[in-house]
């Protein structure tokens, strides 16, 4: 009951009326939006011949780079997983390296 | 009849036709059994991302098949034999194909249906305008 009136009245003291306005003034980071490489070139089979295209997906160590960095979404995440793990299994990629 | 990639990694130690041949053993074993071959692509001596039994290179001989199942794992089973042949892979790729053929499909569709969008208003309008409505409210 007084959560919802102090929202709803600009002139309302408390926490609504300070979510709103934001506080005093945040550092704001310009963030480049990550995009899917795959939804975004419209590539829909990920071919595991194909080296040079996973070879942008394996960092120096070796790694599948996660989700979180490189903006690939969950089904193209999946489905360039196991393209990359296919192409580990004939050396055409490194499982690790130091 | 299922369609297959399949890639063999002959060793090094064979001259290119000798790898070739080899590679052309299991090849037979294949259409013997049935198979036909849709595409053939020597990949040729090839750097290994890592060391297969002190082995540094290897000679990668890749075919599409369209083939039955015991076909391949017939000449799976005699790759895996086989001193000459380092490492071997039989993938199925023509459900995974269709799967994407339909998505692409799909994708296309609602392109279609829904305009693409306008393009973005120049980059620094929106930010500017936000401040501006910030800056006021107090």
């Amino acid at each position: 009951m007084r959560m919802g009136g102090g929202s709803g009245r600009p002139g309302g003291r408390g926490a609504a009326g300070k979510d709103a306005k934001g506080g005093p003034r945040k550092k704001f980071f310009v963030r480049r939006r990550k995009v899917c490489k795959f939804c975004a070139e419209k590539l829909e089979y990920i071919d595991w011949k194909d080296v040079k295209l996973l070879q942008g997906f394996i960092p120096e160590r070796g790694k599948i780079l996660p989700r979180r960095i490189s903006g690939t979404c969950a089904l193209h995440q999946r489905k360039l997983q196991t393209a990359i793990k296919r192409a580990r299994s004939i050396a055409l990629l490194p499982y690790a390296t130091d | 009849m299922r369609l297959y990639d399949i890639v063999v990694l002959v060793t090094p130690d064979l001259a290119d036709d000798d790898a070739a041949k080899v590679a052309g053993e299991y090849k037979k074993i294949l259409t013997d059994g049935g198979a036909t071959v849709v595409k053939e692509e020597p990949w040729g001596k090839r750097r290994l991302a890592f060391p297969i039994g002190r082995k540094r290179e290897a000679h990668y001989v890749y075919w599409q098949v369209q083939s039955e199942p015991a076909a391949v794992a017939e000449a799976e089973r005699r790759m895996g034999l086989s001193d000459q042949v380092l490492r071997h892979l039989a993938v199925r790729v023509d459900e995974e194909l269709k799967r994407s053929a339909k998505m692409a499909e799909r994708l296309r569709k609602k392109a279609i249906k829904r305009p693409p969008r306008p393009p973005a208003p120049p980059a620094e309008a929106a930010p500017a305008a936000s401040e501006r409505a910030e800056r006021s409210e107090p």
